[in-house]
């Protein structure tokens, strides 16, 4: 059923935006742990979405992937870009210089990353809206 | 038959707004997706050709099809830009309205001419 489509579509994105959101909680809670799960100091981490292979319309297009089959995530990777290196000798986990390697999150950059997720869950939100509208109106015609 | 070419039109009319709103929700959908190009079905031209013809008309199929034409709006290459896509959403749910009310009003008319009423 089409309409039901363009809901799954939106469900599909409002999961991966909500994945977003959750992984910059993530990155701002461990703002500050020079051990994480492996013992080395936490690194960002970020969501590499990817296009959900087409399974609307296959009955009527070609094999060809068209597309239009929603949104996944497709790896949460981690940021390469070097640790910030602070000067607190006093740290337990600082070096021989009393230098501690610190996490690569920047909270400005995570907070940027929070707000366009917002915005895209409320754009799919809206989506889904009219979805659901032009389902009911669809429905009126039996009335 | 009970229904003109102008009934079943407006049936795939409305089946075409439908298809045109998955692309579209795909396309907000992937706003975010590196590189993505946008979809869309382009329904009228083929639904105002095959208007009149019954058997054109039966064999209208409304698949989404990459918009080469849309320039990218992120560094990543991605062309979804958001606002426009709303845009687009939103005319198009009001296109499937129009076409659902018309179609029920044509169907009211023939309620009354069979005297069940409207």
């Amino acid at each position: 059923m089409s309409l039901f489509g363009g809901l799954e579509i939106s469900a599909s994105a409002l999961t991966a935006e909500r994945l977003r959101m959750d992984v910059v909680a993530e990155n701002l809670a461990n703002a500050q742990t020079t051990r994480g799960a492996d013992g080395r100091p936490y690194r960002r981490k970020e969501v590499v979405l990817q296009e959900r292979p087409g399974s609307f319309g296959a009955s009527l297009s070609t094999a060809m992937n068209r597309g239009g089959g929603g949104v996944q995530a497709a790896a949460i990777v981690e940021d390469q870009t070097p640790l910030k290196r602070v000067y607190d000798p006093g740290h337990p986990d600082a070096d021989a210089e009393g230098y501690v390697a610190m996490p690569n999150v920047d909270t400005v950059t995570e907070m940027v990353d929070l707000i366009g997720a917002q915005r895209a869950y409320e754009a799919n939100v809206t989506a889904m809206q009219a979805a659901k509208q032009m389902f009911a109106r669809t429905l009126e015609l039996l009335r | 038959m009970l229904f003109d070419t102008t009934q079943l039109a407006l049936e795939r009319a409305i089946e075409g707004a439908g298809r045109r709103h998955e692309a579209l929700a795909a396309n907000l959908a992937n706003a975010n997706t590196p590189g993505y190009q946008r979809v869309d079905v382009e329904f009228h031209g083929a639904l105002a050709s095959a208007i009149g013809s019954r058997e054109a008309l039966d064999e209208l199929s409304f698949a989404p099809t990459r918009d080469a034409s849309a320039g990218a709006v992120r560094a990543d290459g991605g062309t979804v830009d958001v606002d426009a896509e709303s845009a687009r959403l939103a005319a198009n749910a009001l296109e499937h309205q129009a076409a659902v009310q018309v179609a029920h009003a044509r169907i009211g008319i023939l309620k009354a001419a069979m005297g069940t009423g409207v």
